[in-house]
Formats: C-alpha cells, structure tokens, sequence
C-alpha cells in the first residue's frame, strides 16, 4: 500500500509514529506528513518530548516550551519542556503536603527526598511518559503525530508503558489488599466506615492513565508507526532488528519508507563517475530492502537538492511523499 | 430511673469491651500488624527511592508522597532497624 492511500483506507487511525535511527529523517517524515493531512482539511497536532527537539528547527519557528503553537491553519506543533514540567510538578507537590499537615516549610528529609528524586533520569522519563499521556488523552485533534526519538530510546519510551502497566497494577493490588485489612478492624471494633483511601484514589488515577496511554499506543486501529530508512547497508540491518523488537512489545508497525534514494533518471545524465556508483550501490540496497520488508515498503523519498526547513520545503517533501495530488 | 438506665449501660458497655478483649482484641491486634507491614510494603514500593532503592516512575510515586509524609520516619526506622529475637515475640 502506498503511503498517500493509507490514510484514505484507514481512516479510524488517529496517532501516527515515524521510529528510525537518529539523523534519517523521522522529524522530516513528521512535519510533511502533518503537512499534508492538514491541507487536507484535517486538525493536526504535531508533537515531541525530545530535550533535543527538532521541531523548532524545521519549522524555523520558536515552539519548546511554548505550549501548542499554529503553524499553519489546522497544524499545530507542541515541543514539551520536560525539565518546566518537573518544576512546576515539584511545586505542586511541595504545596499538597504543606496545605495538608500545615507546615511553613517543608521537613528537611522530604525536601531532600524530592531533589534527589527530580535530579534522576528516571524522573525525566517519567514526566515526559505522563506529558505524552495529556496529549494524546486530552483530545481536539484529528491526527497526532508523534515526533519519536531515535530508535533505542524510543523503544524504551515504548516498552515503558507495559512496565508501568505492570507496577501499578501490582501496587494498586497490594493497595486494596490493605483497604480489606481495614474494614475488617472496623468491623471487629463495630466502627461504621473506614476511612476513605486517598492513596488508593491516586493510585487508580495513575493506573487510568497509564492504561490508557498503553491502549492506545499498542491499538492497531488507531496508532500507525513506520519506520524511516535510507539505502545504506547498516540501517537495513539496523532497521530489520529495530522492528522485530518493535514487534514483541505490541507496537502496531504498518511500514517502512525509504528516504534519501537518488533520482534514477540522474544516471542518464552525464554526471560523475562518483555518484554514478552511489547510484548503483543504492540500487542493490533497493533491491534487498525490497526483498527483506516486501509488501510493507510504503514508498521512496528522493533525496532532496536542499534541507528541509520551513513550510515551503515541507511542502516540497510531502508532494514526494504523496504524490503531486 | 434515668441513674438506672445510664448504669445499664454502663455495664453494658464494660461487658462489651470485655467479651471484645477476650474474644477479637487478638484478632484486631493482629489485622492491624499485617495492616502496617503491608503498608511499610507499600511505602517501599512507591518511595524506595529514600533507602536508596530505585522505583520505577518516580513522576507518578512523588504523587503519592503527601499522603505518606507522616509515616516515613517510622517506616525509615523500621526499615532500617537490626533485627533481634524480640521481633518473633512481638
């Protein structure tokens, strides 16, 4: 199937993925493809968690930390600043527990507690998994399209989700296992009601979200994720053992797109012998990306004569990617 | 008659408790000891963190830590605390 009728045929898929190595042009890929869904009268988000956000870049525009900002009529693109949403987050928190026990400053061991906690890279990873699941739960878009990072984080992203599935599943367990312990002290010491579990509450809060961001990236019905790879002899083999990875954590993979392919019809021209023989170690490459991922190949990207940056270039890319329609 | 009443009920109570101490006190005693094991459970699966054992989506147990605030010193404690044979006694 070739890219541009994918979308007219499953019109039900509403979060679309481009993975790959880092440099192959995913961000390109993602911004041509908000593009292009946009023109066609569809309100796209376009979206990246990445500290090292590309997105600012190719549309030439300030976005990080900037919340979502129009790009264009109906494509809008979001650049979330983890390290401001940590912040912010602490504060919350700090706030909570002095409203709660009334302190005027917060005990020395808690504070520690928080920094410490703040500082971990586990923290970002989180923060970021959680500002992923606002935007794809809070609706008011047609389309998002997630800007992924490259291709060992972004399979961690992903595998993420089921490891958190399962830990709150196995805490908010424990959790009612003790709220029974309560009500049978109640109930031998004839109280009426056990106290209301506020922890309990917050842990089905949790494990609300985080099921639903596990759903909805592992639907098949709804979330598309392709993978972007050039005609180069490691990426393929990158590329083939990325996806059976891929495949084992439940990411709904639809297809590859090739990127960076030299125009044929150059090799008719006098052109140097130097590129007359990238042409036919692409050509090869070709072949064997055909063979290895068959049916799957949703198409091939020429490599452009400039970068892609701004609208004007995006514009360009998406024609090759869909067609001149 | 109302002094009559008041001690019937009185008596009534005492007699309560005592048939409550002989009878379920153990068993309470007992249901509020699993209680705070698991609790201390909990608190180490969600604040690990503090004894310097990593847990997974610190994002999501800093959510918690209002509601655990008050019971941290003592779950420090006995997290942290030797063991000896008074443990098996009580």
């Amino acid at each position: 199937m070739a890219l541009v009728d994918f979308f007219t045929e499953c019109p039900d898929i509403r979060y679309i993925m481009y993975g790959g190595k880092g440099g192959l042009g995913k961000t390109t890929f993602s911004a041509a493809t908000a593009y292009y869904l946009a023109k066609k009268g569809f309100k796209v988000l376009i979206f990246s968690v990445d500290p090292q956000a590309s997105l600012s870049d190719i549309f030439a525009r300030k976005i990080f930390g900037q919340g979502e900002v129009e790009i264009m009529p109906n494509l809008y693109a979001c650049e979330v600043d983890a390290d401001k949403r940590i912040k912010a987050y602490g504060d919350e928190i700090r706030k909570k527990i002095m409203d709660m026990y009334g302190f005027e400053t917060m005990p020395e061991e808690i504070e520690n507690y928080m920094k410490a906690a703040s500082a971990e890279p586990a923290m970002e990873e989180s923060a970021i998994f959680d500002a992923v699941v606002d935007i794809v739960t809070k609706g008011g878009y047609d389309y998002y399209i997630y800007d992924l990072v490259p291709l060992g984080h972004a399979l961690y992203y992903l595998s993420m989700t089921s490891v958190y599935d399962a830990w709150i599943n196995k805490i908010s367990a424990l959790r009612y296992e003790m709220g029974k312990y309560d009500k049978v002290v109640a109930t031998v010491q004839s109280k009426k009601e056990t106290a209301e579990d506020k922890i309990l509450e917050e842990l089905l809060y949790i494990k609300e979200r985080i099921n639903a961001s596990s759903r909805i990236l592992t639907d098949p019905k709804l979330t598309a994720f392709f993978f972007v790879l050039t005609p180069e002899e490691m990426i393929i083999l990158d590329t083939a053992k990325a996806a059976e990875l891929f495949a084992k954590f439940n990411v709904p993979i639809r297809g590859f797109i090739v990127n960076r392919v030299i125009p044929k019809k150059l090799a008719s021209e006098n052109i140097p012998q130097y590129l007359r023989n990238r042409i036919q170690m692409q050509e090869g490459l070709l072949a064997r990306i055909d063979s290895q991922f068959g049916s799957k190949v949703m198409g091939c990207v020429p490599e452009l004569d400039r970068d892609v940056r701004g609208l004007e270039m995006i514009e360009k890319m998406a024609k090759e990617m869909f067609g001149k329609r | 008659m109302q002094e009559k009443k008041e001690k019937k009920e009185k008596l009534g109570d005492i007699a309560k408790e005592f048939i409550y101490g002989m009878a379920a006190h153990d068993m309470t005693r007992y249901a509020l000891k699993t209680r705070s094991s698991m609790e201390h459970l909990f608190i180490l699966i969600t604040m690990g963190d503090l004894l310097g054992v990593p847990i997974l989506p610190p994002y999501y147990s800093l959510r918690l830590l209002p509601y655990v605030v008050p019971q941290i010193s003592t779950w420090k404690r006995r997290m942290l605390r030797e063991k000896d044979l008074t443990d098996a006694l009580f």
